[in-house]
């Protein structure tokens, strides 16, 4: 009996063993590496090197470790890329970067308790974090402490309110508003029925969107949204939203949800366009939908995959070679902000003084060299935020096609 | 009248997903005297072996939900032999404690495995089709019939053969089980299997028409919890029609009266049936 009970048991534990090598899965490689790297290992340094380490803090267990281990991805390529092209020069002092990256867990108390942890132990300058609440926690303690906070996140609220020290990296989300809702009205119709996820972002999202799409004349017949993790189906919500005979659905959130969304709507016969919203990348989407059929007729940001800027096909085949599967715009924007970062050093002659390295934020975007530019930013403005030439994307006719955005 | 057909067929679906979890839940409720935290994770599990046997060796859908059911009760057994049945003459606030513990050392090891990210499983019933001017899709059909199919033979299982009674008994009355010359322990390892098998076949059902990733445990479990509180802690009545009761409520206060507040008609609900009846629907002498 005993011998039984204990093959089965074995056997459970063999199957879950056999398993661990399984699935055909990159992104595995890339979670175990983001963990690994939660204090990451110290460059080669020569003699008369000296370190400046670099702060992280984001999600990188839980929901939303995914996106975390993308967006670390990103300023992990460019620090290895930098210290491996023998660093940087400033007054005849050479300089590599030493990344420290934390896990905070996508809660804003742990971002600010990682910061303080990061200033205290690492001196950084510049803390990254990917998510508007820790930015915010930030942002309460950064001009005192004197750090730079690099912000990867489109709320524009982040850097509207005067704060010196923090670089917002992607396009805030206003810039859409207009291209988004005159693309879905001219070629679907000008009933819209929202569907969001539930959290602040998409809240502020369409608290934006919804006043802007009355006033050019449309109409909202369904205002609700998703709790992506709360709602085990969608189909209860969609057949809401689809009662009264919508034109365009507005939708968002992660990208694969959001596409399970997107699907379950056109299994109840819907016919219309889809307005995505930021968060979402069409290329992510498609993968949960089999195809570009379903997604017909949507407008959201371009994916980094269907972009052109000087430097995005470089970048693509190098994250491929190194994470095994296509890079987002998350990791994208974050090797760009790196390198600008880098260079905005440079141009202020020193790696610890954050206003200064501020104040050459434009310098640095000036020299960034061709081939860095995953994308291609303008412009840093007065308050903060990066300026990148607005592009989005549709799907028409099965095919993503993207459409350039006149401000 | 659209919509309420409609509707209905939704509840009818979240529902049945709600029951199989509530189910297996409030089984092993009749044992531990506790809810068991960690059934989240053996959903979850139950998904990623299915998918798993699924794209790695191309295994058919209907074979791989066989072998989840099977690797995920032996799991359950695992845990009742490793963790509960040492703590049995704890306080209940061991168990408690225990079962957390399992649910996040759970949710952390599939993400150590799997990968933080979305999957998705692609089952060969994808196929819309339409029933009485409602529209679904083959897979959500099935849900519905697949969760029946299980609660009649659970029923049948429970009722009519010499083991199942033996569960019921010593759910009812562990001392009493013993004294009879009832073995609990095979009795507790056997509902331990019957738990856990559940939750692979509600998570293998419901995986399709969602998304497979560490934490869809949670999107289910504190639904099962209030289930298994309505309907009677440890009955299996209570815990089908709970699940159904949550499922309908769900969709037709989304329609009716709010979808912002559908969570609050669902727990305004619980609270009425449970200031009419303070023991849930059923109790557990019920069965």
């Amino acid at each position: 009996m005993n011998y039984i009970k204990m093959s089965a048991f074995l056997m459970v534990l063999s199957v879950l063993l056999v398993m661990s090598g399984c699935i055909d899965n990159p992104s595995n490689q890339a979670s175990s590496e983001g963990e690994n790297q939660t204090e990451s290992e110290a460059p080669e340094v020569e003699e008369g090197e000296e370190v400046v380490n670099i702060g992280y803090s984001g999600p990188l267990s839980g929901p939303a470790a995914y996106y975390g281990e993308r967006t670390l991805n990103g300023l992990t390529m460019a620090v290895e890329e930098i210290n491996n092209n023998g660093g940087f020069e400033i007054d005849g002092q050479t300089y590599k970067y030493n990344l420290v990256s934390l896990d905070d867990k996508y809660l804003p108390n742990e971002t600010a308790a990682n910061a303080k942890r990061l200033l205290q132990e690492n001196d950084t300058p510049i803390i990254f974090s990917p998510h508007s609440g820790g930015i915010k926690a930030m942002q309460v303690f950064n001009e005192q402490e004197n750090f730079l906070i690099g912000a990867y996140t489109s709320e524009p609220a982040v850097t509207e309110e005067g704060n010196t020290l923090t670089v917002r990296i992607p396009p805030s989300y206003a810039g859409y508003l207009d291209p988004f809702t005159s693309y879905a009205m001219e070629n679907h119709g000008t009933k819209l029925a929202a569907l969001p996820t539930a959290s602040q972002y998409g809240k502020d999202w369409t608290e934006a969107l919804v006043p802007y799409w009355e006033e050019q004349g449309g109409e909202v017949v369904y205002n609700s949204s998703i709790d992506f993790s709360k709602d085990t189906d969608f189909f209860t919500l969609v057949t809401n939203a689809l009662k009264e005979e919508p034109d365009v659905l507005f939708i968002g959130g992660p990208s694969e949800p959001t596409a399970k969304v997107a699907k379950q709507a056109r299994e109840l016969g819907f016919e219309g366009g889809f307005i995505i919203m930021d968060q979402a990348k069409l290329d992510e989407m498609e993968s949960v939908t089999g195809s570009y059929e379903q997604l017909e007729g949507s407008v959201g940001v371009t994916p980094l995959i269907h972009s052109d800027y000087p430097g995005t096909d470089q970048f693509i085949e190098k994250y491929k070679e190194k994470y095994g599967e296509n890079p987002g715009s998350e990791a994208g924007y974050h090797y760009v902000a790196m390198n600008a970062f880098m260079e905005a050093m440079k141009a202020a002659g020193t790696v610890d003084d954050p206003e200064a390295i501020r104040s050459h934020m434009q310098d640095g975007l000036d020299a960034l060299p061709e081939e860095k530019q995953v994308y291609t930013i303008e412009e840093i403005g007065e308050n903060g935020g990066f300026s990148t030439a607005l592009r989005i994307a549709a799907v028409e006719d099965g095919e993503v096609v993207t459409i350039d955005v006149d401000e | 009248m659209d919509i309420l057909t409609q509707q209905l067929f939704n509840g009818l679906t979240i529902g049945s997903v709600y029951s199989l979890v509530a189910l297996g839940l409030t089984l092993v409720y009749g044992i531990l005297h506790i809810p068991n935290f960690a059934h989240g994770a053996l959903y979850m599990l139950g998904a990623y072996i299915t998918l798993t046997m699924m794209l790695l060796w191309g295994v058919h859908y209907w074979i791989a939900m066989a072998v989840s059911v099977l690797v995920v009760g032996l799991l359950g057994v695992l845990m009742d032999r490793l963790v509960f049945h040492p703590l049995r003459n704890a306080p209940p606030i061991h168990d408690k404690i225990a079962a957390i513990g399992i649910l996040l050392f759970l949710e952390a090891f599939a993400q150590l495995i799997w990968g933080a990210d979305y999957r998705t499983m692609e089952t060969p019933y994808g196929q819309v089709i339409d029933i009485f001017g409602m529209t679904a899709t083959t897979q959500r059909v099935l849900i519905n019939i697949g969760a029946i199919a299980v609660m009649i033979l659970l029923y049948l299982f429970l009722k009519k053969t010499y083991i199942g009674s033996t569960i019921i008994a010593m759910a009812q009355n562990r001392e009493g089980a013993h004294l009879v010359g009832i073995n609990t322990n095979k009795v507790a390892m056997l509902t331990f299997m019957i738990s856990g098998g559940l939750a692979a076949i509600a998570a293998s059902l419901s995986a399709p028409i969602n998304l497979v990733f560490p934490g869809m445990g949670h999107l289910v479990i504190l639904k099962a919890f209030v289930i298994i509180i309505l309907g009677g802690m440890g009955s299996v009545p209570g815990a089908i029609l709970g699940g159904y009761i949550l499922g309908f409520t769900e969709s037709l206060g989304a329609t009716y009266i709010s979808n912002d507040y559908k969570d609050i008609i669902a727990f305004l609900l619980l609270v009425v049936i449970l200031s009419i009846k303070p023991k849930g629907l059923f109790s557990r002498e019920d069965f």
